[in-house]
């Protein structure tokens, strides 16, 4: 008897929010100038070490096992990391699952470009320009020049910005990026408004500006396959303390809000970043012919089977029911046979109910769950298919009687023809 | 004035790169830092983790003015009179106890001072290293100013300043101790408030030699300091890994305390530039409100012993506002504050200049007095001057005191330069869009109103070249030119195409390359702004049918475009399986009917047999032979009825057994019976 085999990528029982964040520093001042946004992130139970970028003792991991489960890059114009850290390491340490935020500024260097670059956004190349936006741009009295932005063309996901919608614009100063069209790992979070263009504000325009429109992503957030999570921004000074309690009035606006949306957003991007929100887990995956309750070997063709499935979610401090109406779940075998949305009772609990095919082979359980946000869910099943037995076939068919009747006479009739061809005188 | 503006065109136009050398803006000290100091200094259960913490705050409220003192009150006197009460002490916390209760005024009996006292002069006699000076002079004269003990002096003040002195070194810098080589310019600040506390706590005029030699090092130590471009000075040490590294901040906060100190004891100018005391000041303003307690107090500390000392003090000129609006008629308004943000000594403001930014040639104002509201302190020009239309300008204040006697004392930095944006509402007129034959005039021109909706609807092909023009005025009449005038063909597959409006049309002919050879229906939307202009606008224009030739074989595709985001994710379509159609059956009652018609040639067989007349007369008479007969018959029954089990229930494998069986059964009843019947009719053909 084939014995079944399973593979479910997502079965964690511990805790999959980070705990150990490393923060690399241009300078240590801005320990000071950002100090809400760390404070913040201390508050909510983590472990904070500030490192100057070139510090020449750097290193994420020691012995094989890495120090830390997320990384901040608070250091836009460092050109080369300190101790055995480089751009493959920061690399191999997403890699292996863990997380990243990215903040540039006016001062990148090519290398947080280039890190930027690995992720899927690209920078503007143009190393003098920055975002301009004439129209939505944030009222201040003494900033003039229209690159301190107020955006809010904000991606709409629960699961990346919580629950509560973020009212107030959020000020950026900074950078543009674009996302990378061939990866499609890639977010949006935070998009600039149509007018919007990435130039130098001090020269003329002489050629097209490279990033214009809502082309331009202000924030970028990334979720690779294997769940790590990247957060990329232009804009450092987003995260300061200084635009944290700021006020903001987006020009043309009538509102003016005593404080911009950044803390709220950082806030809660970074709780996704590091895994407080948006993680799921799928267990007991299981299935078993209508009316059974053991799981079978093997199904014949136009058995009908019920298929049912757990999946929890990770609030930050327990896995709840995770609720949605659209998981599914395939019967594969090279393509997909039957594709069914998935019913749940509330409490987490997924099942659905169909007729295996009337092909034999051996198929799959798949349930590939990839939704904006949250970390993908891949489990598969195997699971053979056989045909009907000789004797599974229908037995009586009524069109066949006219030849059973044939042949039935016939030997009746032989039968007859058996007594006169001997006894006949 | 009237400016034509021409689509496709890239051309390539000198950058104008503005000199970034005018200064920032400095706000002096504000209501935010007052919140944010509250904040920042929040005790836990009603007292600090240390007494220095303590000080820090308390020293921080006392500069801001808020009275927070009774809230803190009772445990940190509690913990001082612990502190000063022990024979224990360190002498750090001996010397931050005195410090919080010089704020405090805590009740402490006399006794207590005394055994302070003498334990704290018998460390400065015996002390080697800096540290153990500036905390051990330092407490004495807290001790002095609190107790108002005016006998209290220093035994030997010439030789302890002489001691200290010792640690210098040559370039301004101190060393905290005689065995340690390095130097440390914070060190140095300290050093300096540890001198200057030595002066005060002398009984007789201390030697003028010595005194010179450290304002000698002061102005060497001076020789280090850093600038940025926009103008303010800062210290910051030179080796990075000393035994506590400092940041820039505590390092210049440092040694201006001990330079302020120092120069409030000694009698004499110390000769250093008031620019730098400014450019200091601004370091400190410029790094706004810090988040963390250390700078905030560093910062307020070090601001509050520039705000009244005797080198000199610096004024600092701030704009409530550098973006002023034509079209709201806002004036300019400047404030003259000191660091702390108090009234400045009378004092007349005049706008020097105004200069269009990139052109340093010509004011193009004359020079012009602020006039002065002392309701609000502001300084104001009622009005912009005329020549003032919209755009980027550098305005030049200066400020003039009115006393003689202040200029020593104060630092003003000469000329101020503050970056203004003047904005205002650019009109945008005759604004046409046009198809133009290669050779010839257009074809079809059209007039577009870019402050309504536009849907005008343009065919081309490549042979031809587009033409946008319209007018931007300024109030004041001037044809005005936009940082952003950007025409964007947007293809239906999303394809992007900016062009830069300003200069000579382009042919589409050299631009069917960059179009992919996309043809079909564009987009046109047209993007004008400016950082002055009030009324940036995206329009839509309508669309443009071109029609472009076939793309050669070699020509680069379209790159790939994103995809939605929103469609990326979400449930895919689902898929039910098609099951095989069973075959088509005839209708029951034919298969009926044709079983019926299939027992109608037994039946005739029948008939037929009753019509010959058959007997069985043949059948044997003798017993033997007959029951092989009647066995044969069963026998070929049986395997009738084997026959119509194995169609009723049985497999094959079954029914082939039996059969077997029966066979055999049949071929020896069968023999019998057949070879009695052929003996019989061989007897008849013979006889």
């Amino acid at each position: 008897m084939g014995r079944n085999y399973f593979t479910i990528l997502t079965v964690l029982s511990i805790p999959p929010t980070d705990r150990r964040l490393l923060v690399l520093l241009d300078d240590l001042s801005l320990k000071s100038s950002h100090s809400i946004f760390f404070n913040s992130l201390k508050s909510r139970g983590f472990d904070l070490d500030f490192k100057l970028a070139d510090d020449p003792k750097l290193a994420l991991q020691r012995y094989g096992q890495y120090l830390y489960d997320g990384l901040i890059i608070f250091s836009p114009s460092i050109e080369r990391f300190g101790g055995v850290v480089d751009l493959a390491a920061v690399l191999d340490f997403v890699d292996s699952g863990h997380d990243l935020i990215i903040a540039a500024d006016s001062s990148s260097s090519d290398l947080i470009k280039s890190l930027a670059t690995e992720c899927g956004v690209d920078f503007d190349e143009d190393p003098s320009a920055l975002v301009i936006d004439h129209k939505s741009y944030a009222v201040a009295e003494t900033e003039g020049d229209h690159t301190l932005i107020a955006a809010d063309d904000f991606i709409e996901s629960d699961v990346l910005l919580g629950k509560k919608k973020i009212e107030a614009p959020v000020l950026f100063q900074g950078i543009a990026h674009s996302l990378n069209a061939a990866n499609t790992l890639v977010l949006k979070v935070l998009s600039a408004s149509p007018l919007a263009y990435s130039a130098n504000p001090n020269s003329k325009l002489s050629s097209p500006p490279s990033l214009t429109g809502s082309s331009i992503s202000l924030v970028s957030v990334v979720q690779a396959r294997n769940n790590a999570r990247i957060m990329i921004t232009g804009s450092l000074d987003m995260f300061s303390n200084r635009f944290l309690r700021s006020s903001v009035q987006k020009a043309g606006s009538p509102r003016k809000y005593d404080k911009s949306g950044n803390e709220q957003f950082v806030t809660e991007l970074s709780k996704w970043v590091f895994h407080v929100r948006g993680h799921l887990k799928a267990v007991n995956l299981r299935h078993n012919k209508a009316g059974e309750t053991d799981e079978p070997a093997m199904y014949r063709i136009k058995d009908d089977l019920v298929f049912s499935v757990e999946i929890y979610e990770w609030s930050g401090k327990s896995w709840e029911p995770y609720v949605a109406n659209d998981v599914q779940v395939q019967l594969y075998m090279m393509s997909p046979y039957v594709l069914k949305t998935l019913s749940n009772d509330k409490k987490g609990l997924y099942h659905a109910s169909f007729k295996v095919p009337d092909v034999y082979g051996v198929f799959q359980f798949k349930v590939e769950y990839h939704r904006l946000g949250y970390t993908s869910l891949s489990l598969s099943k195997q699971i053979p298919v056989r045909p009907f037995r000789h004797n599974e076939y229908e037995r009586f068919i009524t069109a066949a009687f006219p030849y059973y009747g044939a042949s039935f006479t016939m030997m009746a009739g032989f039968f007859l023809f058996s007594f006169v061809y001997l006894y006949h005188k | 004035m009237a400016r034509s503006l021409e689509g496709f065109l890239v051309l390539i136009v000198a950058a104008l790169v503005y000199s970034s050398a005018v200064a920032s803006v400095f706000q002096p000290i504000s209501d935010s830092h007052r919140s944010v100091a509250l904040e920042l200094f929040t005790p836990l259960e009603g007292s600090f983790s240390s007494l220095a913490e303590t000080y820090e705050a308390l020293r921080t409220f006392e500069v801001l003015g808020i009275d927070k003192k009774t809230d803190i009150n009772t445990a940190a006197c509690q913990s001082v009179l612990e502190t000063l009460g022990s024979s224990s002490s360190a002498l750090k916390d001996l010397f931050y106890a005195l410090k919080v209760n010089g704020i405090l005024k805590c009740e402490i009996k006399k006794d207590v001072f005394e055994g302070v006292t003498s334990s704290l002069q018998a460390t400065v006699s015996s002390a080697g290293a800096l540290l153990d000076f500036y905390y051990s002079v330092g407490g004495l004269v807290i001790i002095k100013d609190q107790t108002s003990k005016d006998d209290l002096y220093l035994a030997d003040a010439e030789g302890v300043f002489g001691s200290i002195k010792a640690l210098s070194q040559s370039d301004g810098r101190w060393r905290y101790n005689s065995n340690n080589p390095e130097s440390s310019t914070f060190a140095a600040g300290l050093a300096l408030q540890a001198l200057a506390d030595v002066v005060s706590l002398s009984s007789s005029e201390i030697d003028q030699s010595l005194i010179g030699a450290t304002k000698n090092d002061i102005l060497k130590l001076f020789d280090s300091i850093e600038k940025y471009d926009d103008g303010t000075f800062y210290f910051d040490e030179k080796l990075v890994d000393t035994h506590e590294h400092q940041g820039p901040l505590s390092t210049t906060s440092s040694v201006v305390r001990g330079l302020t100190a120092f120069a409030a004891v000694t009698s004499g100018s110390l000769n250093l530039p008031s620019g730098k005391i400014l450019g200091l000041a601004r370091f400190l303003l410029g790094i706004g409100i810090p988040g963390d307690a250390k700078d905030l107090f560093n910062q307020v500390d070090s601001l509050a012993s520039l705000e009244s000392n005797l080198v000199a003090i610096p004024l600092i000129l701030s704009l409530p506002a550098t973006v002023l609006s034509l079209t709201k008629k806002d004036s300019v308004k400047v404030k003259v504050n000191t660091v702390l943000g108090s009234n400045a000594p009378p004092l007349t403001v005049k706008l020097v200049g105004v200069f269009r930014s990139g052109s340093k040639d010509t004011s193009l104002v004359e020079g012009q007095e602020l006039k002065f509201n002392p309701e609000s302190a502001v300084y104001a020009l009622d009005a912009l001057p005329k020549s003032v239309d919209v755009g980027k300008y550098t305005f030049v204040f200066e400020m003039v005191l009115h006393d003689p006697d202040h200029l020593n004392l104060y630092a003003t930095g000469g000329q101020t330069q503050i970056p203004i944006f003047v904005t205002g509402l650019v009109k945008v007129d005759s604004a046409e869009i046009a198809v133009l034959d290669s050779d010839l005039g257009s074809t079809e021109t059209k007039k577009i109103d870019l402050s309504g909706e536009n849907t005008v609807s343009l065919s081309a092909n490549h042979l031809q070249k587009l033409r946008l023009s319209f007018q931007l005025s300024t109030s004041l009449g001037h044809a005005f030119k936009p940082h952003q005038a950007i025409l964007k063909l947007t293809h239906e597959s999303k394809v992007e195409h900016s062009f830069v409006v300003g200069s000579s049309g382009k042919h589409f002919l050299g631009l069917v390359e960059k179009f992919f050879y996309l043809s079909g229906k564009y987009n046109v939307q047209l993007t004008v702004g400016d950082a002055v202009m009030e009324n940036s606008f995206l329009k839509a224009i309508g669309h443009l049918d071109l029609d472009l030739p076939e793309p050669p074989e070699k020509a680069a595709q379209p790159p790939p475009q994103l995809l939605d985001q929103k469609l990326r994710y979400g449930p895919k379509a689902e898929i039910t399986h098609i099951f095989r159609v069973p075959e088509k059956l005839p209708p029951k009652e034919l298969s009926h009917a044709f079983l019926g018609l299939t027992l109608l040639p037994l039946l005739g067989f029948l008939i037929g047999l009753l019509h010959l007349g058959v007997n069985l007369k043949n059948f044997p008479s003798s017993s033997v032979p007959a029951m092989f007969a009647v066995l044969f018959h069963l026998g070929i029954a049986a395997v009738l009825l084997l026959y119509a089990l194995f169609w009723l229930k049985w497999d094959l494998f079954t029914t082939l057994k039996a059969l077997g069986f029966l066979g055999a059964f049949l071929m020896f009843v069968g023999h019998r019976i057949l070879s009695h019947l052929a003996s019989i009719s061989s007897k008849l053909k013979s006889a």
